[in-house]
């Protein structure tokens, strides 16, 4: 298992690859278009297909074609681009299909600028498009945890037939990290043909099967959406995912902080346990379901007197921390969204103000 | 076995330096660090920023460390710093047209990047005229895609031949993993150049080895000189490395270097 050196969106586009997805259609915008350009060569290379749409609103209806016919499909954008792509996304999980999108985020609001940001965590979480309509959000915190993620996210997409989404901030998608390709993430193909309208004749069938996403009748939609709710709830027991980081002994301050914010946060923990103040760190690797639980136990702690949210966004995770910690601990929120990072320094400030109020 | 000092190991240039080659092979960080070294060594040193398809890790994030220890940085105007727009300053065309001192072009990645380099011609051929060495030399990392055969780093140096309407004169070689380069990293890296370097005619101008390998390389067995990486651009959870103080280049003068070809 040789390493390369990768830049984020490269590895991200060669992951795809590696998870059997060769279908990628995208619009370019700063900073993840590293993607396409890595994609318009290595597609090619594979027998894959790379189109570059004429916005992202085409690209996410592209997405949704492929992904009616049982072919893995994937895309990228930025912030902007995401919000474009917004109805498509409800569209495609009103039609129950799978499709992995990846947001490397952008300082907003509008065009914002092209430098570091988390600030689409509520669009992910919350808001990715209309009706009753979610996403799995995973978040990777490094290059090669990105890559895993987007090999995972293509059998997360079939397992529950729903979109996946893929939330790094920029730096994700800049940054160049040693990364490897594990072949046990190799995703086997999925029976598709229950479903997808890949053809009577392909599939050998004398059944017809119909993808969309219109229910007129009112009970049918209803029931159409209790399954969707079921599937959502699934997803909340099977799919959390979190890491803690010096959770083991007493300490004052849990900090909670995701993607490339938490290796910030981590080197602040090491630096202010050298000055013997103690604080953990949950960091959640899917944002969507939430580790709920996993944040309430390390909120609990008898020695634990604050919460605080470490964010490159103006507090979008806090209304989810102090529902995971129920009113039993104060939660706070650290952060700067106009590009630039919090240095570990100033992630310890916050913390030594916090102990001081 | 020829033993040779490393004053006489470390690249020295006059003129014009143009670095380019694939993207993400550590045009900017050798850039830097060449800067720093020739500047240690005595020459007044310009260094310009042409990159203007990388959004972020560019020349102008190590601007304070630059000016701290005395080499020019010609960048685009503070307003634009972070525009998502080509922006070209004519500062450039001035610096590479200097009588004196050594002038060195940071460049984008790939053909893409080199393609801004077509639009100076009228400047390289006056530095031309003056007398003054142009070297146009390719970084090759074949650790990154693309670049990790002889074939891929030859169709590399003919895209970008063709988009930058010049000739590449020399190879640096720049094989790492980041902080995970092993010493054996190197070696095979410092194969691959010189297998390319071969190949292709072209001379192999140096090869690079981070400063955390540099104090386990004795005896090292390199035909050409070495530029120890004091790593620039760094993810903010990380420090950039000093130019000068505990790593300063300067304190790997003493080191001998053991020619064993």
């Amino acid at each position: 298992m040789s390493k390369v050196l990768m830049k984020g969106n490269e590895a991200i586009g060669e992951a795809a690859i590696r998870a059997g997805c060769l279908n990628y259609f995208a619009y370019p915008i700063t900073p993840q278009s590293e993607v396409a350009e890595y994609l318009s060569r290595r597609m090619t290379e594979v027998g894959g297909v790379f189109l570059q749409g004429e916005s992202e609103v085409a690209v996410s209806y592209m997405i949704f074609g492929a992904a009616a016919c049982g072919e893995r499909v994937f895309t990228t954008s930025s912030s902007p681009g995401i919000s474009l792509m917004s109805e498509g996304i409800s569209y495609i999980c009103g039609a129950e299909c799978p499709a992995v999108f990846v947001n490397i985020m952008r300082g907003g609001p509008g065009l914002g600028g092209i430098l570091p940001s988390q600030a689409d965590y509520l669009q992910a979480t919350k808001g990715i498009g209309h009706g009753d309509c979610r996403m799995l959000v995973m978040a990777p915190a490094s290059v090669q945890e990105a890559v895993e993620m987007v090999m995972q996210a293509f059998p997360l997409a079939e397992k529950y037939r729903n979109p996946v989404m893929i939330l790094g901030d920029g730096l994700i998608g800049q940054m160049m990290e040693p990364v490897s390709f594990r072949d046990d993430l190799k995703v086997p193909p999925t029976n598709k043909d229950d479903w997808a309208t890949s053809g009577m004749d392909t599939r050998k069938s004398t059944k017809r099967n119909l993808v969309k996403s219109l229910y007129l009748d009112p009970e049918v939609l209803n029931a159409h959406n209790l399954k969707l709710k079921a599937k959502y709830d699934r997803m909340r027991q099977e799919e959390v995912r979190y890491e803690t980081y010096n959770t083991g002994g007493d300490y004052r301050v849990l900090i909670v902080s995701y993607g490339t914010m938490s290796r910030v946060c981590r080197s602040a923990v090491d630096a202010l346990k050298a000055r013997n103040v103690e604080t953990a760190m949950v960091r959640p690797q899917v944002l969507f379901p939430f580790p709920e639980q996993a944040v309430f136990d390390a909120a609990a702690k008898s020695s634990c007197t604050h919460v605080l949210s470490v964010e490159m966004s103006m507090g979008q995770m806090v209304e989810d921390i102090q529902r995971s910690v129920q009113g039993r601990r104060p939660v706070h929120w650290y952060g700067k969204c106009g590009g630039e990072v919090p240095t570990p320094e100033e992630v310890m400030e916050a913390v030594e103000a916090l102990l001081q109020s | 076995m020829e033993a040779v000092r490393l004053e006489r190991a470390v690249p020295r240039y006059e003129g014009v330096v143009v670095i380019v080659g694939a993207f993400g092979s550590g045009k900017t960080e050798v850039a830097l660090n060449l800067a720093a070294v020739s500047r240690n060594a005595g020459s007044r040193v310009w260094i310009a920023d042409l990159d203007l398809v990388n959004p972020y890790f560019r020349t102008r994030e190590a601007k304070a460390a630059l000016t701290r220890i005395g080499v020019e940085a010609v960048l685009p105007p503070d307003a634009y710093l972070y525009a998502d727009l080509p922006i070209l300053t004519p500062l450039v065309a001035g610096v590479i047209q200097r009588t004196e001192g050594l002038v060195i072009l940071d460049v984008g990645g790939n053909d893409a990047g080199a393609t801004v380099l077509a639009s100076l011609a009228d400047a390289f051929a006056a530095a031309a005229g003056h007398g003054r060495a142009l070297h146009m030399l390719m970084v090759i990392n074949p650790f990154r895609p693309f670049t990790d055969t002889v074939a891929g780093c030859r169709q590399m140096r003919a895209s970008i031949e063709q988009a930058s309407r010049l000739a590449v004169t020399g190879i640096i070689g720049n094989a790492n993993l980041m902080e995970e380069t092993r010493l054996e990293d190197i070696e095979n890296g410092y194969r691959f150049v010189r297998a390319f370097s071969k190949e292709s005619g072209l001379s192999l101008e140096m090869i690079t080895v981070p400063e955390s390998l540099w104090m386990q390389m004795a005896p090292v067995r390199f035909f050409c000189p070495v530029l120890p990486i004091h790593r620039q651009l760094v993810p903010p959870w990380k420090r950039p490395a000093e130019f000068n103080g505990g790593s300063n280049p300067r304190s790997f003068l003493n080191k001998t270097v053991v020619n064993g070809e």
